[in-house]
């Protein structure tokens, strides 16, 4: 438990430090062009520092955690292969998560037309009876709720409340008007308080 | 409640999520960086149109600009003249495939006998867009309006995957299948 808490103070330290402005540019573009040179060292780097957003960003899509590893795996390797269609105007960040989010489409695809029998993996933590803390109550509430969210609302919202973008990068990432973005995520967060509220779990506010 | 006080709530979800699951991604680095060793990104279509207007070395900018407009000129003229010609026209016998501007895509799927073709894509969030076989020859068409960008796709035909589209700009594999892809308005776009 306490190890699980301390991962998961280093996940939020790790996402302000983004914010600060620790991954400066100049480092980025510098590793990019070493990239773009073979240096697999230099894509090494690009790896460690966005590998968690990739995966977040295909856990919050899929729901699974086997998929979203492969996933980032194949993300990784994809955007490699095409880096020379990386445009600097464009943050990089962006840029991986529209291959990333393209793959998790794909996938979501491949699933529906080759349904498998048994259900998806429950994932770590998920709904555990045995946390009667009301803020744990709540995530985990959530969580069930994502799961059963269409995937075309759910991952405009996991973009922008795991990975941080900005309405505008979402639409380009998800190939959507900014407008439609707007108004899925909305929805999506009408359906997740309707539902806290169906099991009364607003009632306890995380304090 | 208001809808907004959740926020805080979703993030903290969702971090929980991947704190519990990121063990996986442990060593990531190293093992995909052994995989790309010794192998170099592809260079596109783009690329090698630029290297061949990159070793003008000492050309200028404006000078770049002018065997551009020059060559957008001639470009121009050669499209006016081929359209009154009719070469390309409706004459020609060949279906237009950018009938009314670029971002007007059409599909077409020769399927004889077949109940229903569908395409499904990156552009319709891969939900079918049914093709319609109208004067009964058995080849299907549909055609989408669709903005600048790269689209994954395949057809739908009775229920079989169809990923192999002869009028596709390239061919991706993914689980063991073929999809294929179009450029619309970029370079190297053929459709």
């Amino acid at each position: 438990m306490s190890s699980e808490t301390s991962r998961l103070e280093k996940v939020y330290i790790r996402g302000k430090e983004a914010e600060a402005g620790v991954y400066r540019a100049q480092d980025e573009v510098t590793l990019l062009r070493a990239s773009l040179e073979g240096d697999a060292e230099a894509w090494g780097e690009i790896i460690a520092r966005y590998k968690d957003a990739v995966f977040g960003l295909c856990l919050g899509f899929l729901r699974n955690r086997a998929d979203a590893e492969d996933l980032t795996h194949d993300a990784f390797v994809r955007a490699y292969v095409n880096l020379r269609r990386y445009r600097l105007d464009k943050r990089f960040s962006t840029w991986l998560f529209t291959i990333a989010s393209n793959l998790c489409r794909n996938r979501l695809r491949y699933r529906r037309y080759h349904p498998v029998i048994s259900p998806p993996d429950q994932m770590e933590g998920g709904g555990d009876p045995g946390r009667a803390v009301a803020k744990e109550e709540r995530i985990g509430k959530i969580r069930q709720t994502l799961d059963r969210l269409p995937h075309n609302y759910r991952a405009p919202l996991v973009l922008r409340y795991y990975n941080d973008l900005s309405y505008k990068e979402i639409a380009e990432v998800l190939f959507l008007q900014e407008g439609t973005v707007k108004t899925r995520i909305h929805r999506a967060k009408l359906m997740l308080k309707e539902e806290l509220e169906k099991d009364g779990v607003t009632q306890h506010e995380s304090g | 409640m208001r809808v907004d006080d959740l926020d805080g709530t979703i993030r903290e979800a969702l971090h929980y999520e991947v704190a519990a699951e990121s063990y996986c991604l442990e060593g990531l680095e190293d093992r995909i960086a052994t995989e790309v060793a010794g192998q170099l990104p592809r260079r596109g279509l783009f690329d090698r149109l630029r290297g061949l207007l990159a070793p003008t070395r000492g050309a200028r900018v404006g000078q770049l600009a002018i065997i551009g407009a020059t060559a957008a000129i001639f470009l121009l003229i050669g499209l006016f003249v081929a359209d009154r010609t009719s070469l390309f026209g409706p004459g020609g016998g060949t279906p237009r495939v950018a009938a009314a501007g670029a971002d007007q895509v059409l599909f077409v799927m020769p399927a004889p006998g077949a109940h229903s073709v569908a395409v499904v894509g990156s552009f319709n969030d891969w939900e079918p867009t049914q093709l319609a076989d109208k004067n009964d020859d058995g080849i299907w068409r549909v055609q989408l309006s669709l903005p600048p960008g790269r689209y994954e796709y395949a057809f739908v035909v009775d229920g079989r995957w169809w990923g192999q589209d002869p009028l596709a700009d390239e061919y991706v594999r993914s689980f063991g299948e073929y999809n294929s892809v179009r450029y619309v308005g970029q370079v190297g776009g053929g459709a």
